[in-house]
């Protein structure tokens, strides 16, 4: 797809799939005792169902989506605000979604504004936000 | 010798400031981190815009995110808001460390949060990742309702 058409105003950008699984979980948050994320019985005291996934798993996703638009000019020179809004659980599946929100002058290039948020397997909203980087 | 209190909302001050050691970024810190969140970017192993392999630019985040830790016990707590200025690649080989503050503290619907701004720098002290997250604290004793 053409740059231009990629980073129009109103496009949507292709979705993004994640399966969070209890090892992924292990691996992004380190394993140890009294972890709402990696120990099941201190989450479940804590008044949580089950483990929980880091909020900044989803940024993470967001960053992947974003660097697959923009590439370097989001590795360097981008940037992420998001707010989490509702528990992700170990064995959820959150689609992260994006919509070019805005486009202004930058430098030499062209700073691109995407509103993002992910959902999970039941259709709510788990994080909102806005992510930027620069077109070339 | 540090010692470390138990983080609360009333030990808590804003303007302290909070300091990471030291972590030499390997190879196999971001291809663990490729598997953590499932992004396998060629970037991250190989050639890159930046002449060599980069790490995923969220790869430091929780360096930033555990400052209190090198103050605290921290009981538990849930990430509310986090935002991210990615100014320099992180290459692989990078001695990086994280520098905070508590820039607030509040209260919101019975829930306690504290706000911190963050800076992610090389050895030179070259800012790699600026940015601030707000984390609620769940207080000793008590449970999370639930969201």
């Amino acid at each position: 797809m053409p740059v231009a058409e990629a980073i129009a105003k109103g496009h949507e950008l292709p979705s993004l799939t994640k399966e969070l699984s209890q090892r992924r979980i292990d691996v992004y948050s380190g394993v140890r005792p009294r972890s709402i994320h990696t120990d099941e019985d201190w989450a479940r005291e804590k008044g949580f169902r089950t483990t929980l996934a880091q909020g900044m798993m989803s940024t993470a996703y967001v960053s992947e989506m974003m660097t697959r638009l923009l590439g370097a000019g989001f590795v360097k020179g981008g940037t992420i605000s998001m707010a989490f809004i509702k528990p992700v659980y170990a064995g959820d599946r959150l689609t992260v979604h994006g919509v070019v929100k805005a486009t202004r002058p930058e430098g030499a290039g062209t700073r691109v504004v995407v509103e993002v948020w992910c959902q999970n397997q039941h259709g709510e909203k788990t994080a909102v936000g806005t992510a930027s980087g620069l077109a070339p | 010798m540090t010692e470390f209190p138990k983080l609360s909302y009333e030990a808590l001050t804003v303007g302290e400031e909070f300091v990471s050691d030291p972590h030499l970024v390997t190879p196999e810190d971001i291809e663990a981190y490729a598997f953590a969140v499932d992004d396998h970017h060629p970037w991250f192993s190989g050639p890159s815009p930046f002449g060599g392999p980069v790490a995923h630019p969220t790869l430091m985040a929780n360096q930033a995110l555990h400052l209190r830790h090198s103050k605290y016990v921290v009981h538990a707590g849930l990430h509310a808001k986090m935002e991210f200025n990615f100014l320099e690649p992180v290459r692989p080989g990078m001695r990086v460390r994280s520098r905070g503050r508590v820039i607030d503290k509040y209260e919101r619907r019975g829930r306690q949060y504290m706000v911190t701004e963050y800076v992610t720098e090389d050895e030179t002290g070259q800012a790699l990742v600026r940015g601030q997250f707000t984390q609620m604290l769940i207080p000793e004793g008590t449970r999370h309702a639930g969201r």
